[in-house]
């Protein structure tokens, strides 16, 4: 279970030109629950907060208001044993290249405090169903980015987590790797995970999303089956919610 | 502290993959610096066997059989030549003769009148052949003036000590090793804070921005490992660098410059003549030298973690602790100046008193209320830095800075 209170989240960033400190809100205000066997899709444009709400899930980043508990853990209060349930992917197709996928997950595993037994085993059954058990002994140097991404999967979800985070995982993955890493997905659900999945691909978010929330300037709009947000918005696709969204911001109504 | 040592782990691992920089970091010290010192010592013992078997050219401008008949007495020493074409100055500088001797005109008859005559002699400084020819003539001079003053002696009948009133007899209290730690004391501390800095920042560098730029840093924090152990593991590899870098490369410079003075001594003086390196530095001495070298090595781990993990990227991080290497260059040769060790507020001024008492060490001058000194101010600046660097690199800003 994954259960975000109220969150909020601002940073302080230098003007380049008056050199004044300036405050932004990143998040305002954030509420949301994703039960376990449950995909969360977490949608927005770029710079709307997503990244920043999902590193302060995955215990990144402390919210400066609000409470986040993961498997029943605060964040704040426990953060190490949070991150220990939390299987967290970054936006980043970067893995350390000097290493094999087998010596990457063998380190992640003493890492993450698993039994290298269990690490390697899990590691291999990971690369297996990621395709990529042919590599595990090949250094990823020469790796395209799907490969390093299926790599950095196994990694995020080494050590058995409760709670998945993936943050565009698709983002400039082939068609058949996206495809594996939903398939994944989908298992992942099956085990009862609780699953946050931020992306900007609206067939996918359709196709495995249980649930949906739109981030928009910090503020968490929709938080409903994807099929109903279409409704309420009385749109045809979740595209159109985001037109919408920025058509009102620009009248002054969201 | 089961973290830290598996971020040092992960961090040796990778380092231990990319064989070219291991090469470079602890392979080529070990070859480098033999390699360069036998080269050097080859260089200069046959540059010097060169011009110590080779007579020296002398033209003697003006008549003085006395002076003349000194030097071709001698034909291992000196040659005698011809006047060179054109200008005396071109001809010394480019090395067609060593010397120029101009004898007082009426030097034979000053001699025969018993009274002092001059030469006067001109060559180039700068020549080390020039120079050499100048101090052969001073030798054979001074060898014939006493032989001169001996026969005056005699046919004066007195005695032959009578223009010998005095003989002082000096005797080296210090010894050799002493002069040579001195001289090693001075400019140790100086390569070994040298290397240090310069051979762990860009493993640093590394370890901290390019895990920013490449990446992989969020991955690393996203595990259970508490932050501050990510950061204590970091800055122990970097310190760890540092220190083997130093040790490799001042071991190797050791047994490299042992080999050279063991050359030079039996070349000059016999084996007895220089003083060994083990005879420099005890167990003691090394130990005690390890000793301040370790908190002063945390000390710059720190700098470079600090900065390193701040940047936002390799470029940057380079960027910033590049005039580092500047301050301990500038810390290190105001330590080496002469006199230096006499300055009574040194041994309070941190990084410049380990310098100072390292220094000491070597030249067995050890003063141990000044080490203590140094130790106690180096381990507590070293325990600032890492609890300052462990406090601010735990700030999200420093980690997010994009």
């Amino acid at each position: 279970m994954i259960q975000l209170t109220d969150i909020y989240k601002a940073f302080e960033v230098k003007d380049k030109k008056t050199r004044a400190k300036m405050r932004i809100e990143a998040v305002k205000g954030i509420s949301l629950t994703v039960r376990p066997g449950e995909i969360y899709g977490l949608l927005g444009p770029n710079g709307a907060g997503k990244s920043t709400t999902l590193r302060m899930i995955a215990g990144l980043m402390q919210p400066d208001q609000g409470r986040i508990e993961v498997c029943g853990l605060d964040t704040r209060k426990e953060p190490e044993k949070a991150r220990g349930c939390v299987g967290y992917l970054s936006t980043d197709l970067s893995v350390y290249n000097r290493f094999t996928p087998r010596e990457l997950l063998r380190l992640f595993g003493e890492f993450q405090g698993v039994d290298a037994a269990v690490a390697e085993r899990r590691g291999m059954h990971l690369l297996e169903r990621l395709h990529m058990a042919e590599f595990a002994d090949v250094r990823m140097e020469g790796f395209s980015g799907g490969q390093k991404q299926k790599v950095s999967i196994a990694r995020a979800l080494l050590h058995d987590p409760k709670a998945v985070i993936f943050d565009e995982p698709t983002t400039g993955l082939d068609v058949l790797t996206a495809k594996t890493v939903l398939d994944l997905l989908r298992i992942m659900k099956a085990e009862g995970r609780s699953v946050i999945v931020s992306t900007h691909v609206m067939p996918m978010v359709e196709a495995i999303c249980d649930r949906v929330g739109i981030i928009f300037e910090g503020v968490l709009h929709g938080d409903a089956p994807p099929r109903e947000i279409l409704e309420r918005w009385g749109v045809p696709t979740l595209d159109e919610v985001f037109f919408q969204l920025v058509a009102e911001k620009e009248r002054g109504i969201a | 502290m089961r973290g830290a040592l598996l971020i040092v782990k992960k961090e040796f691992m990778e380092l231990s993959k990319d064989r070219k920089t291991m090469f470079f970091t602890f392979v080529m010290p070990l070859i480098l610096y033999p390699l360069l010192f036998t080269m050097m010592g080859r260089l200069g013992r046959n540059d010097e066997a060169q011009r110590e078997g080779r007579p020296s050219r002398v033209w003697v401008a003006g008549p003085a059989p006395a002076l003349e008949a000194l030097l071709r007495s001698d034909t291992a020493k000196f040659q005698l030549v011809d006047k060179p074409a054109g200008d005396l100055g071109a001809a010394l500088r480019d090395q067609k003769l060593e010397l120029e001797l101009e004898p007082d005109p009426e030097a034979a008859a000053k001699l025969a009148r018993q009274e002092t005559w001059s030469i006067k002699a001109t060559y180039d400084r700068s020549d080390d052949s020039s120079k050499l020819a100048l101090d052969r003539l001073r030798e054979a001079l001074n060898r014939q003036d006493k032989a001169w003053v001996q026969e005056r002696l005699k046919a004066m009948g007195a005695s032959s000590q009578l223009a010998v009133p005095t003989r002082v007899e000096a005797q080296d209290a210090g010894g050799a090793s002493r002069t040579v730690g001195k001289a090693l004391g001075s400019f140790l501390p100086y390569i070994l804070m040298i290397m240090m800095y310069a051979g762990s920042m860009q493993h640093g560098i590394y370890a901290t921005a390019g895990e920013k730029e490449r990446g992989t840093l969020l991955s690393l924090l996203s595990t259970s490992i508490p932050r501050n152990q990510i950061i204590i593991g970091k800055l122990l590899y970097v310190f760890s660098i540092g220190l083997i870098v130093a040790m490799i490369n001042l071991l190797s410079m050791a047994v490299s410059v042992g080999r050279v003075m063991a050359a030079e001594g039996a070349a000059h003086h016999g084996s007895a003549g220089i003083p060994s390196l083990a005879a420099l530095a005890s167990p003691a001495t090394i130990g005690l030298t390890f000793l301040l070298m370790v908190p002063l090595g945390l000390f710059f781990a720190n700098f470079i973690i600090l900065g390193g993990i701040q940047a936002k990227n390799t470029v940057e991080a380079g960027t910033a602790l590049t005039p580092g290497v500047f301050v301990v260059v500038i810390l290190s040769v105001f330590s080496m100046a002469p006199g230096i060790e006499k300055m009574a507020f040194l041994p309070y001024v941190p990084v410049l008193n380990v310098s100072l008492a390292i220094r000491k060490l070597f030249s067995q001058q050890a003063n141990y209320w000044e080490y203590a000194v140094a130790l106690g101010m180096t381990i507590g600046l070293a325990a600032l830095m890492t609890w300052l660097s462990t406090r601010m690199l735990k700030r999200e800003s420093a980690i997010f800075k994009v």
